[in-house]
């Protein structure tokens, strides 16, 4: 066991990689819950906004500021596109076929980046956030202001997406709506609407998590779409339900994943971080299932 | 008094074959002859490996098909399981002397247990829960593989040693040493396997599982071992495209664990679904798609990205206009599309008759 100064930096890496998943899961659930749709794009919605920030500031000479609100603008846009068209199409659906719907729109993406981001050609893409540079150091760890924004946003989409469903009225037809799509429509909730606005906003949330994990891990349009899987453990977790317990379970799978890092003899084994404790907490969870013959899968 | 409903409505019953069964049974065995004796020597080398290829992957695409397709179960992980085959398949090659299709069968039956080992605690949970749970345990297995690696020849239990300078190809059968036979060789193999699906099928089990996938609760209620037969199918994919794992091994003679990626899973399950799902002949047309379509745009030049958007509409279009796939769509695309070229000669029948039989006439 390496001595607990070597577990120190990994807190703080970690902390900041949960904070991220956090994000995500927050935008996965409230989308699932408003909507039915589970969508498995988000990933590659925020590696299309990365990548567009990326050519924006290397290519245009944009500044910084406004290249990544057009990244968080594209990846918002096109989840809004999704929404608008197949979200209707799709609506009376299972919600494993909606889910595998938003796979089509996933390959989709991930195919037009890896033709206009070729990665063949050998230099590594990165995007640096200005705020890498500054930070400080708490006793021997040093801390930049990236990794206290990822932390920081993931506390506060957190609460605020909370706040946002228990105080307003379109958040509490997004929770009536998670209760019953058709006896909220009756009850004069515009639904289309308040569907979009989920859509919108978990497009954003997408925008802002591919930017910050473009940061964080890697500016790569594979890493990017497919990390979604990871962020989907914390998600499960919760059971699509509950966004208190996705940041828990999200702070833990990051926590957890970077801590394993200077152990040795787990550290090539700490990718699994996310599938275990998903599998895992799925199976013990699952223990009281009913068999329904309703749409609500559970 | 067990599975009352499946015994009181017979599917099958005793009749003579109808003229288009006998067509079709025709049209498959010149088919199949035509691949297994013809193909081989129009065929070039580059072509050849392709169509192995397209061999095995035409398995794992059957076992997904029969997994979505009759039993209504999604796997987003059968990658992971035909990796799985194909390191069993490694290892028991390099460890002993055994024929290939004892080998082929071991390794089945070894993805076969660890098919079940994932599936007794999956299948508790159903639907969308189901397909990420098997997407989770996916994503460990491919984390796992990239640490232990395949064998190479190397001893112990894994059979990998690093330090290797000349390693070993993965042999081949005595009989399908080369790049043409070796082809034949998996054509067989595949229609073993085919022939195994369609037994299920037209049998027992195959009844359960189409009331199963109608509806769970009524299949419970008719007296159906629900959890049985979804574990026995689940059983059944897992031996299936193990035997395809043992068969890629000697195709490609050189396994890595970055060739089995877990997001290839989900490709695969587009490719399934846009081939079609409630059709053997589905499964053909997906590995078509997803082998023999890229080998060609290799060929030409150009980008598989392409591909992948096009694998990316498929899914959407499947989803929303047409459930059971190309398999089905083409054929009933080439029909009407010959009924109106015949229509154009002579007015065709309306199947539903006009108020103004006038217009139909020239």
């Amino acid at each position: 066991m390496p001595p607990w100064s070597d577990f120190e930096p990994f807190i703080v890496s970690g902390l900041a990689l949960g904070g991220v998943y956090a994000l995500s899961g927050v935008g996965l659930v409230v989308l699932y819950r408003a909507t039915g749709v589970l969508y498995l794009a988000f990933g590659a919605v925020g590696a299309l906004g990365a990548l567009i920030a990326w050519s924006l500031v290397t290519k245009a000479d944009a500044p910084g500021w406004a290249a990544w609100l057009a990244g968080i603008a594209t990846a918002a846009a096109v989840t809004l596109g999704y929404g608008l068209i197949f979200g209707p199409a799709l609506s009376r659906r299972d919600p494993l076929v909606k889910a595998v719907a938003t796979i089509g729109l996933t390959l989709i993406l991930y195919g037009a980046m890896d033709l206009l981001w070729t990665t063949s050609g050998g230099q590594a893409r990165s995007l640096t956030l200005p705020t890498d540079n500054g930070g400080f150091s708490i006793g021997q760890i040093q801390v930049n202001w990236t990794q206290v924004i990822a932390l920081a946003a993931g506390v506060v989409i957190t609460v605020g997406t909370g706040a946002f469903l228990r105080y307003t009225k379109l958040g509490t037809a997004m929770r009536a709506m998670a209760n019953d799509r058709e006896i909220t429509a009756t009850l004069g909730v515009p639904v289309r609407k308040v569907e979009a606005a989920a859509w919108l906003g978990c497009g954003v949330l997408a925008g802002i998590a591919g930017l910050l994990l473009a940061d964080l891990v890697a500016l790569d349009a594979t890493t990017l779409t497919f990390l979604v899987i990871s962020s989907l453990a914390a998600v499960l977790i919760a059971r699509l339900r509950s966004i208190t317990l996705t940041f828990a379970a999200a702070i833990l799978v990051g926590l957890l994943h970077d801590l394993l890092t200077p152990i040795t003899s787990l550290t090539n084994y700490r990718d699994m971080t996310p599938f275990v404790i998903a599998a895992v907490g799925l199976l013990v969870l699952s223990r009281r299932q009913v068999m329904s013959q309703s749409r609500e899968e559970a | 008094m067990r599975d009352t409903l499946v015994r009181a409505t017979p599917l099958r019953t005793r009749q003579k074959p109808s003229r288009t069964q006998l067509i079709s049974a025709a049209v498959t065995t010149a088919l199949l002859l035509f691949t297994l004796f013809a193909l081989p020597q129009l065929l070039s080398l580059y072509y050849i490996d392709t169509m192995t290829q397209v061999a095995v992957y035409s398995m794992v695409t059957l076992a997904l098909g029969v997994l979505v397709g009759r039993v209504g179960l999604v796997s987003l992980g059968q990658v992971a399981v035909l990796a799985i085959g194909a390191w069993a398949a490694a290892r028991l090659l390099f460890a002993t002397t055994q024929p290939y299709p004892l080998i082929l069968l071991e390794a089945g039956l070894i993805t076969m247990v660890a098919g079940l080992i994932i599936g007794l605690p999956a299948l508790r949970l159903r639907g969308l829960y189901l397909a990420l749970i098997t997407l989770m345990f996916a994503g460990a297995i491919t984390v796992v593989l990239a640490t232990v690696n395949f064998p190479n020849g190397g001893h112990g239990f894994t059979g990998y040693n690093g330090s290797l300078v000349h390693i070993p190809p993965i042999r081949r059968p005595a009989v399908a040493g080369s790049d043409p036979a070796y082809f034949r060789y998996s054509v067989v193999v595949a229609i073993l396997m085919f022939a195994l699906v369609y037994a299920h099928i037209k049998t027992r089990p195959g009844r359960a599982w189409a009331a199963i996938r109608q509806s769970e609760p009524a299949a419970l209620a008719a007296g159906i071992n629900t959890w049985l037969y979804k574990l026995w199918a689940f059983a059944l994919a897992s031996f299936i495209t193990g035997v395809a794992g043992g068969v890629l091994a000697g195709a490609v003679h050189y396994l890595y664990s970055i060739d089995f990626p877990t997001q290839d899973s989900i490709t695969l399950l587009a490719v399934t679904l846009m081939g079609g799902v409630y059709s053997m002949w589905g499964a053909v047309v997906a590995a078509l798609l997803y082998q023999f379509l890229p080998a060609l745009l290799n060929n030409w030049g150009v980008s598989a990205d392409w591909l992948i958007i096009l694998f990316g509409l498929g899914v959407l279009q499947v989803l929303t206009t047409a459930p059971a796939g190309l398999a089905d769509q083409v054929p009933k695309d080439l029909a009407r599309l010959g009924r109106r070229l015949r229509g154009r000669a002579r007015p065709k029948p309306e199947p539903a008759p006009k108020p103004e039989p006038a217009e139909t006439k020239p």
